[in-house]
C-alpha cells in the first residue's frame, strides 16, 4: 500500500487551494460534543456498520475458522491449532498455484510493461484519431473477465477455433489438446489472455504520466538535437518512473488475486496447471467442505499480498517520495 | 475534543449489535395445526415433477393433517441450499443423501434420523443397496435410484470397426480399441476436465484389483497401504498409454454441452464412454429432438482384470436416497417409507426417472440399455459406492486430482496412494 | 481483479468542486512528434490486436455454425439474425441482465450515499479518532474480498439467510467498495472552500442542513466517479454472484460462463449471447468514459 495516515491527512487535489491542511476549520461547531458525536455517528455509522460486517467481520472469521477443522456445519469444536497452514504449505497444488500466480505477476509486468509503453508513446504523438485509438485500446479492460474469458475460449477452440486456423494456413499446427488443454502452454494462454484484458489500463495510465511530463525538458533536448528515441530513452521513461511503479504495483496485486479469468478459461486444469491461490480456496472451501483449509490458504493469501505490498513500498515505491519532493522543489509536480 | 472520543466505539459497538441481531429465525411448524413437512427434491422438470407432486397428494390424502411443502429444485442449486441448510441446522424434513463420507459427516453433526428401526421393512426389501447409507450398522436414508458404472457406446461405430463381441477382459478392450482407431474413430470419451470421470476408472480398477474385504477396510480404517491400490493405478496408466481417448479429454468437461463427454458420445465423435446410469438422460438432454442415441446405444460392464483379487462381477456405483432429519417430525418418516413403496417405486421406473431399488418395481424398467445395467447391479455380489461419495469430498477430491494427473502423464500410481493416504491421514 | 487502489497523496484527476473551469484537455507535446505512416501501422495493429477478438465475437453471431466451421476466419455471408433474434427474445438473457441491473444499481446507490456520508465527517469534521477512522477505512483497500469470500459466503447464506438475493451479493460487494470510495471523497470534500460553510452556518443551517444543501450537489463529479467504478466493478463481478447466485437469479457474467459451456458447439449462439452481454457495459463506458478514465487515472497519477 502506498498510504501512510500523516500523508493522508493533508491529502487534497492540488488544483483546490482552499483545502491546506493549516486552514482546517476550527471546531467552533453548533452544538455541543454531544452533538457533534451524535452527527458523526450518524454520518458515519451506516457505512462503517456495513464495513464491519461484511468486510472486517469475515475476515476475523476467516482467521478464525484457519485454527478449526471444520466442515461447515455444527459449532466449531475441533481447535487443530496451525495444522491448516501447514497442510496448505505442504500441499502440492497450493504450492504450485502460489507458483502460477508468481508467474502471472512476473509475466504481466514484463510483458506489459514494454507493450503498454511502446502503445503509449506511440499514442503520445501527434496522430489524427488519437481520442478514439486510446478508448479502442481500453475497451477490453471494460469488459468483465468472464466475457474476456468466453470469447478468447472460442477463439482457441482446437482445431476449429480461429487463432489455430489462421496458425495452420501459414503452416503452423496447433497443440493437439487445444492451447488450453495442454499442460506446457495453458498458463502462457491464460496470461496471453490477461495481458489482452488489462493492457489498456497500462496504456491509458501511462498516457495520463507521459501527459504530465514538462514539455519545457523535453523542448530543451530537442533543442540540444536529440533524437525521438533518446528523448524517450533518456527524459520521458524516466519521468514515467512514478506512474510505472504505482502500475506495477497495482498489476502485482491483481495477480496475486487471479480467479475469473482461471475459473472459466481452465477451471485450473488441465491437470492443475492453471491453479492460482484462489482457485485453490474456493474450491477446498465451497467444494470439499475443508472451510478449515480454506481459510488457512485465504489468510496466506492475505498475508502474501501484503508481504508484497510492504516490500514494494519500502523497495520501490519509497524512491517515488525522495523524486517528488525533488520534483516539486524543481517546480515541476504531478 | 477529547470528549468525542467514544464514537469510534459507539459505532463500533452499534455494529456490532446489529450483526449479532442477523440470527436465522426458525419457523416451519405447522402453521394451521398441520403438521408440515419440507420436501427438496432435484425433479424440477416433468414427468418427474408432477409425477412427485402426484405422489404427495396420495400421502396426504391418506394422512390427513400433513402438508407436504414441495421444493422441486435444479441439482447444483439444491446442493448449494442444502450445504447451507446444514450450516444453520436448517434441514428440510425430507432431503436427499448421496450416502458415504458425507452423509457420515451429517450423522457425526446430529443432522440425520436414525431409520434403522422405523423403516426396518423398508430395508430387509432393499436388501444390499442400502450398504452405501449405513454407518456403524445403523441406516440413516434409503436409497431409491442405485445405478452402476459400466461403457455405455455407440453400436453403429462399433459394427462399422468390426467389434462384434463386447470385450469382457482388458486385453479384448485393447483390442477393441486398436480396432476402432483403425477404423478412424476415436475410441473413448473422457472428462477429465472436471476428474471425476476419469476418477471412475481407477476406482473400477481398484474394485477389480482389490478384494472386498480391503476396500471395505478402507473406507472405516482410511487405510490405503494394500499393494491393490497401486496394481489399480499402473492398469489405469496402462490404458492411458494406448491413448484411447477423445482429443483435448484433459479439458472436457464431463456433461455439459455437446463437445463434453457425453456430447461427444451422442453426436457420433467417439464410439464409448465410461459414465454412470444417468448417461441416457443426460444425452437426450444434449439432443434436439430428445432422444439421444436412441436404438444405438449399448452398454456393458467394467471388463475383467487377469489376476485381480476383486470379484470380476462386482460393480462400482451409487445413488440417491431419501434422508429424514433429526427433527423432522414422525411422519416424515412414513412418507419416506410411502416413496419406497411399490406402487411408488414402479411409477417412478415406467417414467425412466432412475433405477428403482425395489425388486417390485425393476420389472417397470422399459429401456433395454438400463435393463442391461439393472441386471448387472442386481447380480453384482456388492455395489461399491464411488469412491469419492465413499470416502468424502475431502479425500475423495485429494484422490480425483491426482487421478487427472496421472491422465496428464504426471503422476504415478504410487503418488495416487501417497495423495489419498495424505488426504485421509488429515481425516483422522 | 485490479481494483484501483488510491494513494491520497496523488492528484485525483477530477475538478474539485471549486473549479468551474472547463477542464483543459491534455495537449500532446509538440515534443512527442507527428504521425508518420510507420506510426499509423502501428496503431493499426494495435486496434487490430485490441478489437479482434471483440468485433470476432460480434461478427461471429451474425454467422451459422456451418459457415465458422467451413471458415473461422472469415464473414457474415450471407448475414443471419437469427442467433440474435434468440438471444434477444429467449427470456434468460433479460433475466440474467435485470439481475445484474439490479445487483449493480443497490450496489452503486449503497456505495455513494454511505460514502459520501462517511466521507463528509470523515473530511470536515474535527473530532477524536477521526484519522483512526480513516485509516481503518484504509487498511480495508487491503482487503480483497477473495481473501474473505468463504466466512462472507457462510455469513450471507447462513447466518443471514440471503443467499441468492439481490441484496446478499450488493451487501458486500458495496462494503468491499467503500474503502476506496471513502478515499476518493474525503479530498474533495475537504476541498470545499470554508467560507461556503461559514457562511451557511451563519444563516442559520445545522452542519447537518450544510450537507445537504450545499456538499452532496457541490460533490457531483466525486460522487459520479465513485457510482461509475462501483457500478462497472458490480456489472463485471463473478465470484461473489457465482459463490451466492443460482438459478434465476443469476448475473450476465455467470449467465455468459454458463451459456458457453453448456452450448459450447453452439459457437454462434455463445458469441451472439455475449456480444449482447458486452453491450450495456461498451455503452455505459462510452457514455462514462471520461468519469471512468478519470477515475482510474486519479487512482494512479504518478
Amino acid at each position: 500500500m502506498t498510504v501512510s495516515t500523516d500523508r493522508a491527512a493533508g491529502a487534497a487535489a492540488p488544483s483546490a487551494p482552499a483545502a491546506h491542511p493549516g486552514r482546517r476549520r476550527r471546531s467552533g461547531a453548533p452544538g455541543g460534543a454531544l452533538r457533534t458525536a451524535l452527527e458523526v455517528l450518524f454520518f458515519v455509522g451506516p457505512a462503517l456498520a456495513l464495513f464491519l460486517v461484511f468486510v472486517v467481520w469475515p475476515i476475523i472469521r476467516a482467521a478464525q475458522f484457519s485454527l478449526y477443522r471444520w466442515k461447515g456445519f455444527g459449532p466449531l469444536t475441533d481447535f487443530v491449532g496451525l495444522d491448516n497452514y501447514s497442510t496448505v504449505l505442504h500441499n502440492e497444488v497450493f504450492t504450485d498455484a502460489f507458483t502460477h500466480n508468481l508467474f502471472i505477476v512476473v509475466g504481466s509486468v514484463l510483458l506489459q510493461m514494454p507493450l503498454g509503453l511502446a502503445i503509449a508513446l506511440l499514442l503520445n504523438r501527434r496522430i489524427r484519431g488519437q481520442g478514439l485509438l486510446r478508448t479502442i485500446v481500453f475497451v477490453p479492460y471494460v469488459l468483465a473477465e468472464v466475457i474476456a474469458s468466453v470469447v478468447w475460449l472460442q477463439l482457441l477452440q482446437p482445431e476449429y477455433g480461429v487463432i489455430d486456423s489462421l496458425l495452420s494456413s501459414v503452416g503452423i499446427a496447433g497443440p493437439e489438446q487445444g492451447w488450453l488443454g495442454t499442460p506446457d502452454y495453458a498458463l502462457w494462454t491464460v496470461l496471453v489472455v490477461l495481458t489482452w484484458k488489462y493492457l489498456g489500463l497500462a496504456v491509458l495510465l501511462f498516457l495520463a504520466g507521459l501527459q504530465g511530463i514538462p514539455t519545457d525538458v523535453v523542448e530543451a533536448a530537442q533543442i540540444d538535437g536529440a533524437s525521438w528515441w533518446q528523448v524517450q530513452r533518456w527524459i520521458t521513461i524516466p519521468l514515467l518512473g512514478p506512474t510505472l511503479r504505482v502500475w506495477a504495483f497495482l498489476s502485482m496485486i491483481g495477480s496475486l488475486q487471479l480467479f475469473d479469468m482461471v475459473w472459466v478459461l481452465t477451471g485450473g486444469g488441465p491437470a492443475n496447471s492453471t491453479t492460482s491461490m484462489a482457485t485453490f480456496l474456493v474450491t477446498e472451501g465451497t467444494k470439499r467442505h475443508n472451510y478449515g483449509i480454506a481459510a488457512a490458504a485465504s489468510v496466506i493469501l492475505f498475508v502474501v499480498a501484503l508481504v508484497f505490498a510492504l516490500l514494494y513500498q519500502l523497495l520501490v515505491l519509497r524512491r517515488d517520495t525522495h523524486d517528488r519532493t525533488r520534483l516539486a522543489r524543481a517546480g515541476g509536480g504531478a | 475534543m477529547k470528549r468525542t472520543a467514544f464514537i469510534p466505539t459507539l459505532v463500533l459497538a452499534t455494529a456490532l449489535a446489529a450483526l449479532a441481531a442477523c440470527g436465522s429465525d426458525d419457523g416451519d411448524d405447522s402453521a394451521d395445526g398441520k403438521t408440515v413437512i419440507t420436501w427438496w427434491h432435484n425433479s424440477n422438470n416433468d414427468p418427474g415433477k408432477s409425477y412427485y407432486e402426484q405422489v404427495a397428494k396420495a400421502f396426504e390424502s391418506d394422512h390427513p393433517g400433513v402438508d407436504i411443502k414441495i421444493e422441486a429444485m435444479q441439482h447444483e442449486d439444491m446442493l448449494t441450499k442444502l450445504d447451507a441448510a446444514f450450516q444453520s441446522g436448517d434441514t428440510p424434513d425430507v432431503y436427499m443423501e448421496r450416502g458415504g463420507g458425507e452423509l457420515a459427516d451429517h450423522v457425526e453433526a446430529g443432522l440425520t434420523k436414525d431409520l434403522s428401526e422405523s423403516s426396518a421393512d423398508v430395508i430387509s426389501e432393499l436388501g444390499g443397496s442400502v450398504a452405501g447409507w449405513q454407518t456403524d450398522g445403523k441406516t440413516y436414508a434409503l436409497p431409491f435410484s442405485v445405478g452402476v458404472v459400466g461403457f455405455w457406446y455407440n453400436k453403429d461405430l462399433l459394427a462399422q470397426a468390426g467389434v462384434t463381441a463386447m470385450p469382457t477382459t482388458w486385453d479384448e478392450m485393447d483390442q477393441v480399441v486398436g480396432q476402432l482407431k483403425a477404423a478412424g474413430i476415436e475410441p473413448i470419451s473422457v472428462g477429465a476436465g472436471d476428474k471425476w470421470p476419469a476418477a471412475h476408472y481407477w476406482y473400477y480398477f481398484a474394485v477389480r484389483e482389490c478384494s472386498h474385504d480391503v476396500l471395505t477396510d478402507a473406507v472405516t480404517s482410511l487405510d490405503f497401504t494394500d499393494e491393490c491400490f497401486v496394481r489399480a493405478g499402473e492398469d489405469l496408466e496402462d490404458f492411458v498409454g494406448q491413448d484411447p481417448f477423445n482429443k483435448g479429454f484433459l479439458s472436457t468437461e464431463a456433461q455439459t454441452g455437446p463437445t463434453s463427454a457425453s456430447g461427444l458420445l451422442v453426436t457420433g465423435k467417439v464410439a464409448m464412454e465410461l459414465q454412470g446410469h444417468w448417461e441416457p438422460g443426460v444425452m437426450q438432454g444434449l439432443t434436439e429432438d430428445k432422444v439421444g442415441l436412441g436404438d444405438k446405444l449399448g452398454w456393458f460392464p467394467f471388463p475383467a482384470v487377469d489376476g485381480g483379487e476383486g470379484d470380476p462381477a462386482a460393480a462400482l456405483g451409487g445413488g440417491d436416497a431419501w434422508a429424514v432429519s433429526e427433527g423432522a417430525p414422525d411422519e416424515a418418516v412414513d412418507f419416506v417409507n410411502y416413496l419406497l413403496s411399490d406402487e411408488v417405486q414402479q411409477g417412478f421406473a415406467e417414467k425412466d426417472m432412475g433405477l428403482p431399488t425395489n425388486p417390485a418395481a425393476i420389472g417397470s424398467v422399459s429401456d433395454p440399455a438400463l435393463a442391461a445395467l439393472l441386471e448387472v447391479r442386481d447380480s453384482a455380489p456388492y455395489v461399491q459406492l464411488y469412491f469419492d461419495t465413499a470416502f468424502g469430498q475431502s479425500v475423495g477430491g485429494a484422490m480425483n486430482d491426482e487421478i487427472a494427473l496421472l491422465f496428464a502423464g504426471e503422476a504415478s500410481p504410487q503418488d495416487i496412494v501417497d495423495a489419498t493416504q495424505e488426504a485421509a491421514d488429515a481425516e483422522k | 481483479m485490479s481494483r484501483p487502489l488510491i494513494d491520497p497523496d496523488r492528484d485525483l484527476g477530477v475538478p474539485a468542486p471549486g473549479d468551474l473551469r472547463p477542464r483543459k484537455r491534455p495537449r500532446p507535446s509538440a515534443a512527442q512528434g507527428g504521425g508518420s505512416p510507420l506510426v499509423y501501422v502501428g496503431a493499426l495493429v494495435v486496434v487490430a490486436l485490441t478489437l479482434g477478438p471483440v468485433l470476432y465475437a460480434v461478427l461471429g453471431g451474425f454467422r451459422t455454425n456451418a459457415q465458422i466451421a467451413e471458415s473461422p476466419a472469415g464473414l457474415p455471408d450471407p448475414w443471419v439474425l437469427d442467433n440474435y433474434r434468440r438471444v434477444l427474445t429467449g427470456g434468460t438473457f433479460w433475466r440474467y441482465a435485470l439481475n445484474s441491473a439490479a445487483v449493480a444499481v443497490i450496489t452503486t446507490a449503497l456505495v455513494v450515499v454511505l460514502g459520501l456520508m462517511a466521507a463528509y465527517p470523515l473530511a470536515r469534521y474535527r473530532f477524536r479518532g477521526r484519522e483512526t477512522l480513516y485509516v481503518a477505512f484504509l487498511v480495508g483497500l487491503l482487503f480483497p474480498a477473495t481473501v474473505a469470500i468463504i466466512p462472507l459466503f457462510i455469513l450471507v447464506t447462513r447466518d443471514l439467510q440471503m443467499g441468492n438475493t439481490w441484496w446478499g451479493v450488493a451487501l458486500p460487494q458495496a462494503a468491499f467498495a467503500l474503502p476506496i470510495t471513502v478515499v476518493i471523497l474525503r479530498p474533495f470534500l475537504m476541498a470545499i472552500p470554508d467560507e461556503l460553510e461559514e457562511a451557511a452556518l451563519m444563516d442559520g443551517a445545522s452542519r447537518v442542513g450544510f450537507f445537504f444543501r450545499v456538499v452532496v450537489p457541490l460533490s457531483g463529479p466525486g460522487t459520479v466517479t465513485v457510482g461509475v467504478l462501483a457500478f462497472v466493478a458490480s456489472w463485471n463481478a463473478y465470484l461473489l454472484p457465482l459463490l451466492l447466485l443460482q438459478g434465476d437469479m443469476k448475473t450476465l457474467p455467470l449467465g455468459v460462463a454458463d451459456y458457453s459451456s453448456q452450448y459450447s458447439s453452439d459457437a454462434a449462439g455463445v458469441f451472439a449471447f455475449t456480444t449482447v452481454a458486452m453491450i450495456p457495459a461498451l455503452v455505459f463506458f462510452l457514455a462514462m468514459q471520461q468519469r471512468i478514465v478519470g477515475g482510474l487515472q486519479g487512482a494512479v497519477k504518478g
